[in-house]
């Protein structure tokens, strides 16, 4: 019983000791200049060479913090819409028809950015619009990471038949276009909004399936993953619990490019028109002002919001990058 | 170095032998996807009135009532004989094939100039930002690829539209410009609306009239560059017959393509042939109405293409530059006292390019096929912007076609990626 007792009193030590360091490493890198006053001053410059290794560090530079900043302003635009705007998501999207208000207004006090299509708000239809823009974005990426996670671990695990069957396949989806191929058979499967998000995403599994194969033929390698083998795991478990979380870097690094990516590509499907036309969505602002010459900046602040959107994924995913693989500079 | 070139030949050789199956797999795959689409065009060739039994009858003739497999075997036997359907909305009448040969010419004019300009641009401006690393140039350069890359292209088409129509340059008055010749011989009957496209053979024979006089250049280029090095006398006798070999071929392919080029050009003159290239078309015929009227409509998508297409080459190679720079054999150079514009030019580009080349081929191939949103925001009607109006008009037969001809070309373009890295980086060998 004493026994137990000593090893729980060392535990709530240990826990106190890690609370009391993880604030002083927080004011350490967020507030410049800060010093513990109980370290030495070689103590003081040994940390200060830590830190620099470290990955917080190492991801804030400055055109990482404006994508991260960019990044932020939609995320605010999306979650407090209803507190941002008076006019709600109702009466701004299609199956309503304001009454009164004519289309393409220029800048007035009631709508700031002036009108659009049908008499819309143009900056409601932007701020319910970044909701809808990040939540459309997030569906093709999920599905084509975890589809070419599944696939590319399966592949380079296996090897033999079943790898050489999918990376034929993954040749054969390499061969289109992926853009063209989008649009030759979106329209086939109707404008149902949830139906083109998958299709994005099981089209852009490939690319995915890919790089995950040429991580995880290199995990496949390692000691551990011998010493798993021996003690009798089996292969499910060897895979998805060994191999998969020691290869998952190089996937999250590139879940930024593929949000910045896949907002793009759905912006431009909206811009065709053949994104469901009854959600509050920038490419379809775009469409609808698109001739308009003597109100295009009903089409202009739309196309802004997603440069923003895109540049700051793209900004994160570089700081991620350079934080995660030291080796690659973008 | 002989048994390395047999090598090579036998993977090029394996390579195009495997190009086989794999475009049997896409005409299967672009035949299960025209199988797929809801509205059959070929129900709107019939006439509605008709009563059910001829209508059948009609159906059973057209093959529109046969069981897939013999769907498939049909469309395959017609497509390696030639007849790739009828266009029915598009470009109503007219074979696919003789559509795209038609079409592609003009979307190879619009890209022409981009594939050759921003590449050049966008390898200076990654090796400065390498250069100038975290300064300011470096953060400038970055942010305006990233916003290249960050904007939808067709939203800087339409800025780019914007500022063009406010400033009033390039605009439709600007193309009454006072002719320099104004012997456009219309008596004749070639004006350019009676221009008509040749043939496909023609302009195929054309296009690869051009490639052989480039390769000529280039071997005449490396021939003249060989001559003006300075080499030790031992190896003198050896390289003069391998510069006098290089001079010879090259000049003789230049002579035998400009002759062929002259010839064809001629046969084109006197049938009233276009290339159907209309800057190509506007000089044969001396109409320069035509010509300034292509290169007005011309100005404006080729800046915008060059902007995009600069984004993403240029990230590349500041990024494998910066790798490179860290290398042992830069500071070796730069320890033996070479000049840090060689260094950076010669013994880091090139080693940094291998990367690089891949992406900018695969930009060719990619642009090749026409950038369909620029096509479409300028109304410029090339390749993409016939894709994009037959999906909207369910002209299948068409976009089977575009589609396999777009894998033809994307097979084409990664056959030759492979084989420009042995170019490009001896190292790499295939067995």
């Amino acid at each position: 019983m004493i026994h137990v007792k000593e090893i729980e009193i060392k535990d709530i030590e240990v826990k106190l000791n890690r609370k009391a360091m993880i604030k002083k490493y927080l004011k350490f890198l967020l507030i410049p200049g800060w010093r513990d006053p109980d370290i030495t001053a070689q103590e003081y410059e040994i940390e200060k060479i830590k830190s620099k290794r470290r990955l917080f560090r190492r991801f804030l530079t400055p055109l990482t913090i404006i994508g991260i900043i960019m990044v932020l302003f939609c995320v605010v635009l999306g979650v407090f819409a209803p507190w941002l705007t008076k006019i709600p998501l109702q009466e701004v999207t299609l199956p309503y028809y304001p009454s009164g208000i004519l289309p393409f207004e220029p800048p007035s006090p009631e709508h700031p950015l002036g009108t659009t299509f049908y008499g819309y708000d143009i900056l409601a239809r932007i701020i319910w619009g970044a909701r809808t823009t990040l939540s459309m974005a997030l569906v093709p990426v999920i599905i084509a990471q975890v589809g070419g996670l599944v696939f590319g671990t399966i592949s380079a695990y296996f090897g033999g038949l079943v790898d050489s069957i999918i990376m034929r396949v993954v040749d054969l989806m390499f061969v289109f276009p992926m853009m063209i191929l989008v649009i030759v058979i979106a329209p086939m499967l109707g404008t149902d909004l949830f139906t083109t998000l998958t299709l994005y995403g099981l089209l852009f599994i490939p690319f995915y399936t890919r790089f995950m194969r040429s991580t995880v033929l290199q995990v496949k390698q390692m000691v551990y993953v011998k010493a798993a083998k021996t003690g009798g795991a089996k292969k499910f478990k060897v895979m998805f619990k060994h191999i998969v979380p020691n290869a998952l870097s190089p996937m999250i690094i590139r879940f930024f490019g593929g949000m910045a990516r896949t907002i793009l590509g759905i912006a431009s499907l909206a811009w065709l028109g053949l994104v469901d036309q009854t959600v509050a969505n920038w490419g379809t602002d775009i469409n609808w002002a698109q001739e308009q010459f003597t109100a295009f900046m009903a089409a202009v602040w739309p196309g802004f919001f997603i440069g923003i959107a895109t540049i700051g994924f793209m900004l994160l995913g570089d700081g991620m990058r350079d934080a995660l693989d030291p080796r690659l500079h973008i | 170095m002989a048994r390395k070139q047999t090598n090579m030949i036998k993977y090029i050789i394996k390579r195009i032998l495997f190009m086989f199956p794999m475009l049997l797999a896409v005409l299967i795959v672009t035949f299960l996807l025209s199988q797929m689409m809801m509205a059959d065009p070929s129900m709107s060739l019939l006439n509605i009135g008709m009563d059910e039994v001829t209508l059948q009858r009609e159906l059973d003739r057209l093959g529109f009532t046969d069981p897939v497999h013999i769907k498939l075997w049909k469309y395959l036997v017609n497509f390696f004989s030639g007849d790739w359907g009828v266009s029915y909305v598009a470009m109503p009448g007219t074979p696919v094939l003789d559509m795209i040969v038609k079409v592609w010419p003009k979307t190879i004019e619009l890209v022409l100039l981009p594939i050759i300009i921003a590449p050049i641009i966008a390898v200076k401006l990654g090796v400065t930002s390498a250069k100038h690393k975290n300064k300011n140039k470096d953060i400038f350069i970055r942010f305006v690829a990233i916003l290249g890359a960050g904007f939808p292209v067709f939203f800087i088409a339409k800025l780019l539209q914007m500022l063009f129509f406010n400033l009033r340059i390039l605009t439709f008055e600007d193309i009454n410009l006072p002719l320099m010749y104004s012997n456009a011989p219309e008596y004749l009957g070639y004006t350019s609306a009676a221009i008509v496209p040749p043939p496909p053979l023609f302009t195929l024979s054309y296009l690869a009239m051009l490639l052989f006089l480039i390769i000529g250049i280039v071997l005449v280029y490396k021939g003249a560059v060989s001559l003006k090095r300075k080499v030790m006398p031992l190896m003198e006798k050896e390289n003069k017959s391998k510069r006098t070999k290089y001079l010879i071929w090259g000049g003789s392919l230049i002579a035998i393509c400009l002759v062929l080029l002259i010839i064809l050009t001629s046969f084109l003159y006197t049938f009233s042939y276009g290339t159907g290239f209309r800057i190509i078309d506007a000089i044969l015929y001396n109409d320069q109405h035509h010509l300034w009227d292509t290169i007005n409509h011309l100005f404006i998508p080729v800046i915008c293409m060059v902007f995009v297409s600069l984004a993403p080459i240029t990230r590349q190679t500041r990024s494998s530059m910066l790798d490179v720079i860290d290398q042992d054999y830069i500071r070796t150079a730069r320890a033996k006292g070479v000049e840090e514009k060689t260094v950076l030019n010669k013994h880091a580009l090139r080693n940094s390019l291998l990367p690089t080349s891949t992406l900018i081929i695969g930009n060719t191939t990619a642009a090749l096929l026409g950038s369909l949103f620029i096509e479409i925001s300028f109304n410029y009607t090339g390749l993409g912007y016939y894709m994009v109006r037959s999906v909207f008009m369910g002209d299948y037969f068409v976009i089977q076609g575009i589609l396999v001809f777009s894998t033809i070309i994307i097979l084409v373009g990664t056959l030759l990626t492979d084989v420009m890295y042995t170019i490009i980086d001896p190292r790499v060998t295939y067995n």
